[in-house]
């Protein structure tokens, strides 16, 4: 359904189209090749080509003594839990707004629309004390809990305007034949709004993998720290080893880059939609 | 419950309702405890001097006061405003983009995947490089130079106008795909006809899209801009954490950059920092109503 | 209905569980966490790179562990050194501080001090005696003070370190002719311009030179008493000539050329002095082994920053320095005098000799001579060794919490010209007189 006819006006757009591809894949691609160089081979020529012998120690050193695997393990631990509890809490109170009318439904569902709008960092101070009274500094159950605060509101607005367009005979006939409010559940919404529940695992999982406040400041304990936050700290020191860093966070690009490739169809297909709402 | 509950059988309206409450409780449960009390703490927080431990004196308006007449609360808000640029720059933009991909040239599939990449990519990745970038023996000053458009070298970072520029550089390149599949879900729900309409009265190629196009994407330029902008009030923390750690001195600092500063880095009146939290997200609700009345005075005049 | 409330139920009591369990993780007995600054402190610059596992002070903790059965002691690195006062005041409340925390001595550690505390009865007589740095960790300053910490584990020095090859290519000697006046030290940087090369690079993104060696021209001017005087607001930065003085010249270095450009922003400073990319820059002493180790045995040396005032009655001829680091036992620590034990144990002597392997610094034992720190007569170490006795305490340790921290974000500006110096006093006038109670 192109309004361009002419093959002159197609090649335009996609030459177009190719330069501004470059311009995003051209810092990914600096990061990849300097990653390879030794700190002085850097800095003669950060545009060259890496030489032989390529320094994939760099990397090496990120496995064995940055302890990068160590990690993504405990990131993807935050990760699993907080995502396991979205889903549940989530599923459970969009069905509610969706599909079971209930007073105050809208006011109710409002206030929690409008928590979007707190930043984390208004909260965090008083949410760090409270945590820290509770013990929950320090462990993952306290991210998780911070994440789970931080998201619940979108995915719960995002679950409800996917619930909203089951149609209600199919739940009206499961309870007829004798569902219950978790058979129905299960057996009913789940299924049928199951693209909403893949979105937010995708979509989460990136933000979360990705994020650098919450954990910077809720979990310090070396072994136990996320990659960005470990990332963030490596950075930060003032000796750099460019090389070294640039293998760090190519390697710690990696999780959520893969996730993005392999269902990237269910993200763009929850941005559109979303956007027509 | 009562024996009388039990007695006689619910009415499946107050099963669904009892049902629903419950079904609900877990996240109001959550948000309460963690969204909505911390914030009741933190104003009443920032009416003291507490110091993150044990101090803790009511001293009215103090912090409020001594933020507004001074002059770094105002740099901040500045810099939040300047970085709000970076809005209207990736609007502009996205919606090209968009207008190009949505034209479906071969391999259109393709490029969009590609311009999305940068919102996959971590905040903390994304500063560093542009900071590596733009440093003073960077790739920017290295082709700069030899292309001859610069006698010396800049020093990006260094100067509140062009380390400002950068950021809003940064962010626009990291949400630039983000912007143009909104806009290409917008495009594509608005019919062919329309455009050959426009076409048929002989609009060129940009007319027709940006003066029939953009009505129409009204609701989704909406969505677009009002999560942009409480992005830029509440996202940027990374960024600036990686490209310049609000330096140099406060030039380049965000109000969230700053609560953090003044919180975890140099915290000797924590109440101060809960006051710029507060005064943050004041400065949020009130952008938001402003959009929302814009927007459905737009929305008035487009029916 | 009753099923599905049933359920409910469960499931709150199972997180609420688990919550609970994973919350109160209680610690083993007889167990130690001691906070370490990931560099300048026990573990240094050669050890980055390696496994956590190897590094010196790791096995210092499995020999003490070893000599203590039933002890373990947890290693944790702290990535921002500044920022762990913060984090070592926010587990304190959190009751949750490590039981032993290296941070900075002097008014870091004052203005935390509710979090930490005091061995006087449990620190050994021994130690008081055989062990310098006392001063800088009585509360307050004050002689008879209670004792917060221990100063840290070596005595730092802070100097200017210079690329000899570079040097001598300018026609100098910085070792027969160390520039000492202000002049001099302008002339010989002059002559290190002219043959091209950059004669110093600093990264005053965090103001290293300026609190390792342009503090020591303002206190040599205005002298500590003043200094504590303006960040108590009992008198005021901006008339402080001392002060105004030294940030002139400040700027001056960088206005002139000697510096370069993107000191105020740049990171990458150390790589390029180790790269002989400029002939000078400031560094303490346990960054003394990797420059050697990049540069050559024979290619670096120290040289103590110029006077500018050789009259002044309070210090002439001396370098920043001290005990910068404190070693502090937290509040909550469940075995005190298990940590106090720990750090006596580090101080030791073995321990000090085998902590000397890995960095270059001043021990903070009485006891210890050049040679048996393995330093060769005129050896660039030992010239660092001889300044021990004749340092100026750091004076951001001195500076008041709250007006330091506007002096490291606000210092930079003033190198670069963004800020003038009366400007920046005044700045800092208004943090003092804001904090003052």
């Amino acid at each position: 359904m192109s309004r361009i006819r002419d093959t002159a006006g197609k090649l335009v757009i996609f030459l177009v189209q190719c330069a501004i591809a470059l311009s995003f894949l051209y810092p990914l691609y600096f990061m990849a090749i300097n990653s390879l160089k030794s700190r002085p081979g850097y800095y003669t020529n950060p545009f060259a080509l890496p030489r032989a012998p390529l320094q994939f120690v760099n990397f090496g050193a990120m496995v064995s003594q940055f302890k990068i695997l160590m990690l993504f393990r405990n990131t993807f631990i935050i990760c699993a839990a907080t995502l396991t509890l979205l889903i549940l809490l989530g599923v459970v109170a969009s069905y509610a707004f969706a599909k079971l009318r209930f007073r105050w439904s809208q006011a109710v569902y409002l206030a929690i629309v409008i928590t979007l709008f707190i930043p984390a960092q208004v909260t965090m101070i008083p949410m760090y004390v409270l945590f820290a009274r509770a013990g929950l500094v320090d462990t993952y159950w306290g991210v998780v809990l911070a994440y789970l605060a931080q998201f619940i509101p979108e995915v719960v607005m995002l679950m409800t305007a996917y619930f909203r367009s089951i149609p209600n005979e199919i739940i009206e006939a499961s309870e007829i034949d004798g569902c219950g409010y978790w058979q129905v559940i299960r057996h009913v919404i789940v299924p049928t709004g199951r693209a909403a529940v893949f979105l937010t695992i995708i979509f989460y999982f990136i933000v979360m993998w990705n994020d650098l406040f919450i954990p910077m400041v809720l979990l310090r304990k070396m072994d136990m720290r996320t990659v960005m936050v470990a990332l963030a700290g490596l950075i930060a020191r003032y000796t750099g080893d460019p090389p070294y860093q640039f293998a760090g966070l190519l390697l710690s690009a990696i999780p959520a880059l893969l996730v993005y490739v392999v269902f990237q169809q269910y993200i763009i297909k929850g941005l559109t939609a979303g956007a027509i709402k | 419950m009562s024996r009388n509950a039990l007695r006689t059988p619910p009415t499946r309206r107050q099963l669904r309702q009892r049902q629903a409450i419950l079904s609900v409780l877990p996240v109001i449960v959550v948000l309460l405890a963690i969204r909505a009390y911390p914030i009741v703490t933190a104003a009443a927080k920032s009416l003291t001097n507490w110091n993150g431990l044990f101090t803790s004196d009511f001293v009215g308006l103090a912090n409020y006061v001594r933020l507004l007449k001074g002059a770094v609360f105002w740099k901040l808000v500045r810099n939040n405003f300047v970085l709000l640029l970076n809005v209207p720059i990736q609007v502009f933009l996205g919606l090209v983009v968009a207008v190009l991909l949505h034209e479906r040239v071969w391999g259109w599939r393709f490029f969009r995947s590609l311009y999305y990449i940068p919102q996959i990519i971590s905040a903390v990745i994304i500063g560093y490089l542009f900071r590596t970038l733009f440093s003073m023996d960077g790739p920017v000053n290295i082709v700069a130079g030899r292309l001859g458009l610069m006698p010396i070298p800049l020093e990006w970072l260094g100067d509140t106008a062009t380390a400002l520029g950068v950021i809003v550089f940064c962010l626009v390149w990291s949400s630039l795909g983000w912007m143009a599949i909104v806009f290409m879900g917008g495009l594509s729900a608005i019919p062919d006809s329309v455009f050959e309409a426009a076409r048929i009265d002989g609009a060129g190629f940009w007319r027709r899209t940006f003066q029939v196009a953009v009505p129409m994407l009204a609701r989704v330029l909406e969505y677009a801009v009002m999560l942009s902008v409480v992005w830029t009030f509440t996202g940027l923390f990374p960024f600036i954490f990686s490209l310049t750690r609000g330096g140099p001195g406060y030039e380049t600092t965000t109000l969230d950059y700053m609560i953090y500063i003044k919180s975890f880095v140099s915290g000797v009146n924590l109440g101060e920092a809960c006051a710029i939290a507060v005064l943050l997200l004041v400065i949020i609700l009130a952008l938001t109503v402003v959009e929302m009345k814009a927007t459905s005075a737009v929305e008035d005049w487009s029916e | 209905m009753r099923k599905s409330l049933k359920v409910f139920v469960l499931l709150a009591l199972v997180i609420g569980l688990l919550l609970a369990v994973t919350g109160c993780a209680k610690k083993e007995p007889k167990k130690l966490t001691v906070w370490v600054p990931a560099r300048d402190a026990y573990i240094g610059p050669d050890e980055q790179k390696k496994a956590q596992e190897e590094w010196y002070i790791s096995q210092a903790f499995r020999r003490f562990e070893k000599a203590n059965p039933g002890v373990t002691v947890e290693l944790v690195a702290q990535s921002d050194a500044a920022a762990s006062h913060q984090l070592f005041k926010a587990a304190a409340v959190a009751g949750n501080a490590p039981d032993v925390g290296v941070l900075w001595s002097g008014q870091y550690i004052f203005g935390i001090k509710d979090a930490i505390r005091p061995i006087d009865d449990l620190v050994p007589k021994a130690d008081l005696e055989g062990l310098v740095g006392w001063e800088t960790v009585r509360e307050d300053f004050k002689p008879d003070g209670k004792i917060l910490g221990y100063g840290a584990y070596a005595v730092t020095l802070c100097f200017m370190f210079y690329n000899k090859d570079l040097v001598q290519k300018a026609g100098l000697d910085f070792e027969a002719n160390p520039p000492r006046t202000m002049a001099e030290f302008d002339a010989a940087l002059e002559k290190i311009k002219k043959t091209g090369v950059l004669p110093m690079v600093f990264d005053e993104s965090f103001p290293w030179f300026n609190l390792q060696v342009a503090v020591y021209w303002w206190y040599q001017l205005s002298g500590p008493d003043r200094i504590i005087k303006d960040c108590l607001g009992e008198e005021k930065f901006s008339e402080d000539k001392g002060l105004l003085a030294m940030l002139d010249y400040y700027h001056a270095l960088w206005k002139k050329g000697y510096v370069n450009r993107d000191a105020a922003t740049s990171t990458d400073y150390w790589a390029k002095f180790l790269q002989g990319k400029a002939a000078m820059t400031a560094g303490i002493s346990t960054t003394l082994t990797e420059a050697l180790a990049a540069l050559g045995d024979k290619n670096v040396g120290v040289i103590a920053p110029p006077d500018m005032d050789p009259n002044s009655p309070y210090a002439t001829g001396r370098v920043v320095g001290g005990t910068g680091g404190a070693v502090v036992v937290s509040k909550n620590s469940k075995n005190p005098e298990l940590a106090v034990k720990l750090i006596s144990f580090l101080c030791s002597k073995p321990e000090s000799l085998e902590l000397l392997k890995h960095q270059t610094f001043v021990p903070i034992r009485k006891d210890i001579t050049p040679a048996e720190m393995g330093y060769a007569p005129g050896s660039v170490q030992e010239k660092v060794f001889t300044y021990k006795d004749n340092y100026i305490y750091f004076v951001d340790n001195i500076l008041t919490p709250g007006v330091v921290d506007e002096y490291y974000k606000l210092v930079p500006l003033v190198l670069v010209g963004k800020m003038t110096p009366l400007d920046f006093a005044k700045a800092m006038d208004a943090k003092a007189a804001e904090l003052k109670k």
